[in-house]
């Protein structure tokens, strides 16, 4: 009877996903061509895969255009890149040999593989690689390449790039362009990728499925999975594809992770995905457009850091990602570049004290008060994000107990980002380049960080030193300092004017026979990471 | 023991269907700060006696949710129609009384609102005012006022003609008092009805809109957004999220009929004395 109940229910889900008309919503409804294809009882060495809709690229597959950088970085599979990240996010070689950087910091020089053919059969070159990069800084609507000022081929193998000002993390910046044909390349390139990675891409239908073949002349280990199927459809119908035995593996989130699927084990993936919240750093105060910056109560530094140990982050995973997620407590844990001392203990008592010694005394009504001004905050999350809406209710109700009254209001991306200038927003972030934490803390020329108002000029002196640096190793430790130094810093100790409380596992169904190979900490967005090494996936 | 007779039955109805929506609004009233507490020790809980209509994946209770979401709903829906109601009066009389060029104008303007489809209109004027209650209310009051005032004109048009307001002419009274104490008193049931039957429509486009994401912002308690958010629980068999409050809404809804079609039959000539 509860099954009768429960597909009864489901077709009418189903029925009202198709109403609302996405286009992406067709996939599930049933009909999926790649899995009825499979050749049965033969070795398999194929897989399906389901992805949000929005992971689906919707300038297609050129890195000039977010394809595998941007917001959300990834491998780009159809094509090589010059160096990766490793598990340990260190930098590994792919199409590069080898790369050293001038005594200035203001020339890299690459040199690159000879053996690399792109799958129409030409040679990669130099001029490939130099062609790739000038496009990329000229077109690239997704990163910021201002640092570069030019490619230059050498020769047949080595590249130099010129830069406008040195950058010690350019390492990172090249473990996401992916390498572009210059002969095979124009505007239509992101719907007919032409690559040297390991997959070729066969087919796209736009709004359903991306499908994916071994490249058989690639110049590493051959892919063991020699088709990969992306479907990409809704997480209820994700989950209903994998109830239905439709795909091998699908991307779901901790609502869901009481549930079971037979033949599927839920796997949990730890992240860099965190979710913090903004405190603006300065009084609240109107900007020439008008529009409200800064924020009276968390303009105080004692209310900022009582806030950060005040927040119990444990039970908050427990009770809003059902225990599927790691405590956070800067934008980069785990990194190279991260500074363990931003770890802080709960402490309840310790946080209503130091409220109470910043003057902000307990009213009648339990809510803090000083000089008539109510210890209040209005927190935002982006609507329609019910792991955030949840985040942001847990946190209100934590608040609670320090004498702070908060609300929660859903607000669009349209109006989020200024009215964060003002109020608290529940974020998301976590990338694998220490630029974030440069995009976060480091003042813009308007004497303003970009997202929340907040400036320290030595917190911005040890990033751009970091910048200068002639290592990656020396630049780590700068990075570290920009956090704390000892004295001043973004941490508990310092301005503290972010507050990180989670890293959300990336969650999935998958068949209990499907190996899936080790990831490397997954960054922000929870889509094509999973698949950087599907090549190596295979099945027991 | 007396035959109840059709008229005390349909009082008794239409005195049920507002004692009801009444009572669902104030309880919206009362209850209106506990609808957003969240409790996360409690998420997730199928119906039961504490919670009767279960709970949400926020703990928050949906009885309560519910209730609050109607009574918001009902709230709108009074404000929606009510101004609809109003603007349908006013301009069905002026374009029956004021000469051909302001009918012209006002027919012109009726068959182009009813023209564009109800629900993109909708999305329309409440995106273009920024979303929220008043979004919701405007876009509602301004799409919903043109059968009614067609109605209303075609009314005025007919009363013009008749003796009674001919005599009244002749014999010298004014246009505007014509209208209030010789035209008013007739269309009033036509009115009242109208307005009565606009509810449904209102609290339904209401529900619609801000299912699809264009009304009221999203952590307020309201039907569409209720219903909206249980769309992704509903495979996970989570099904109290969506049945309780999606058969209230429907029993709303029908209500506001129920008392629209008794009060109609009270004040019709033709039945009042059935």
């Amino acid at each position: 009877m509860h099954k009768k109940i429960f597909r009864l229910l489901l077709a009418a889900a189903f029925a009202g996903s198709m109403l609302t008309g996405c286009k992406g919503r067709d996939t599930a409804a049933g009909e999926q061509p790649p899995a009825e294809e499979q050749p049965a009882a033969e070795e398999k060495d194929s897989v399906i895969v389901a992805m949000g809709p929005s992971s689906e690229p919707e300038s297609g597959f050129d890195p000039a255009y977010g394809w595998g950088a941007g917001e959300h970085v990834h491998e780009p599979l159809i094509q090589s890149t010059l160096t990766v990240t490793n598990t340990d996010l260190s930098i590994g070689y792919d199409l590069a040999e080898d790369m050293q950087v001038s005594e200035d910091g203001m020339t890299w020089t690459v040199t690159i593989r000879e053996d690399v053919k792109f799958t129409d059969g030409e040679p990669l070159t130099a001029e490939d690689v130099v062609f790739t990069y000038n496009t990329v800084k000229e077109n690239s609507s997704v990163n910021d390449f201002t640092m570069l000022k030019e490619a230059v081929a050498v020769d047949g193998k080595t590249v130099e790039f010129r830069m406008e000002r040195p950058y010690s993390i350019w390492p990172y910046s090249m473990a996401i362009v992916g390498i572009v044909p210059e002969h095979a390349y124009g505007p239509d390139y992101g719907e007919h990728p032409v690559g040297s990675g390991r997959y070729i891409m066969k087919q796209w239908d736009k709004g359903q499925q991306i499908i994916f073949e071994a490249n058989p002349d690639y110049y590493g280990e051959a892919p063991k999975m020699k088709k990969v199927t992306v479907l990409f459809m809704d997480e209820d119908a994700a989950y209903a594809a994998s109830l239905a035995g439709q795909v091998d593996l699908a991307y779901t989130s901790a609502s869901y992770s009481d549930q079971t699927i037979d033949g599927y084990e839920l796997l949990a993936y730890e992240t860099v995905d965190n979710r913090g919240i903004n405190l603006p750093a300065v009084p609240a105060s109107a900007d020439e457009k008008g529009n409200v910056v800064g924020n009276d109560f968390t303009s105080d530094v004692r209310v900022r850091r009582a806030i950060n140990i005040g927040i119990d982050r444990e039970e908050m995973i427990e009770n809003v990602l059902n225990g599927y997620g790691t405590a956070a407590y800067s934008i980069c844990d785990k990194m190279p570049w991260y500074n363990e001392t931003a770890e802080v203990s709960f402490d309840l008592e310790g946080a209503a004290a130091l409220l109470d010694e910043a003057g902000w005394t307990a009213g009648s009504d339990g809510i803090r008060q000083k000089d008539g001004v109510r210890a209040e905050l209005n927190i935002l999350y982006a609507s329609g994000d019910s792991v955030r809406q949840a985040l942001a209710a847990d946190m209100q109700n934590q608040l609670k107990e320090l004498g702070i009254e908060a609300s929660i209001e859903g607000v669009g991306w349209d109006t989020a980002y200024t009215r964060a200038l003002a109020e608290p927003l529940m974020w998301g972030w976590g990338a694998h380049t220490p630029m974030e934490l440069y995009n976060i803390y480091h003042t813009l020329e308007g004497g303003s960080a970009e997202y929340s108002p907040y400036s320290n000029e030595s917190v911005d002196q040890y990033m751009d030193e970091a910048l200068k640096a002639v290592s990656l190793e020396d630049s780590y430790d700068l990075w570290k300092k920009a956090q704390w130094d000892g004295t001043s810093g973004v941490t508990q100790e310092g301005d503290i004017p972010w507050i990180w409380l989670c890293n959300i596992d990336h969650l999935y169904w998958a068949r209990t026979d499907l190996h899936v190979a080790d990831q490397k900490l997954h960054p922000h967005g929870h889509g094509w990471s999973i698949v950087n090494n599907v090549d190596q996936w295979y099945w027991e | 023991m007396k035959r109840v007779n059709g008229r005390i039955m349909t009082v008794f109805f239409f005195a049920l269907a507002v004692l009801f929506l009444a009572a669902v609004t104030a309880a919206g009233w009362v209850f209106s700060e506990e609808a957003l507490v969240t409790d996360f020790s409690r998420k997730n809980l199928g119906p039961g006696l504490q919670y009767l209509f279960g709970t949400d994946w926020l703990g928050r209770d949906m009885f309560i949710r519910t209730l609050t979401g109607l009574s918001m709903s009902i709230r709108i829906g009074i404000l929606a129609a009510g101004v609809s109601s109003v603007l349908a009066l006013l301009l069905g009389t002026m374009a029956a009384t004021m000469g051909k060029t302001v009918d012209a104008v006002i027919t012109w303007v009726i068959d182009l609102v009813m023209g564009i489809p109800h629900i993109l209109l909708l999305i329309l004027i409440s995106y273009a005012l920024g979303k929220g209650l008043k979004g919701v209310v405007v876009g509602v009051a301004l799409t919903h006022w043109t059968s009614l005032a067609r109605v209303i004109r075609g009314e005025v048009m007919q009363l013009k003609e008749a003796l009674y307001i001919r005599t009244a002419r002749k014999l010298g009274v004014g246009g505007f008092e014509i209208a209030w104490k010789h035209m008013f008193p007739h269309l009033f049931p036509q009115f009242l009805v109208g307005l009565i039957l606009t509810f449904p429509h209102a609290i339904l486009h209401e529900a619609s809109i801000t299912f699809l994401g264009f009304g009221l912002s999203p952590e307020q308690p309201a039907v569409g957004i209720i219903l909206s958010e249980s769309m992704k629980y509903l495979a996970m068999g989570r099904w109290w999220l969506a049945l309780f409050p999606g058969l209230f809404l429907v029993f709303t809804v029908v209500l506001f009929d129920v008392a629209g079609e008794n009060l109609r039959r009270l004040m019709d000539p033709g039945s009042v004395h059935i």
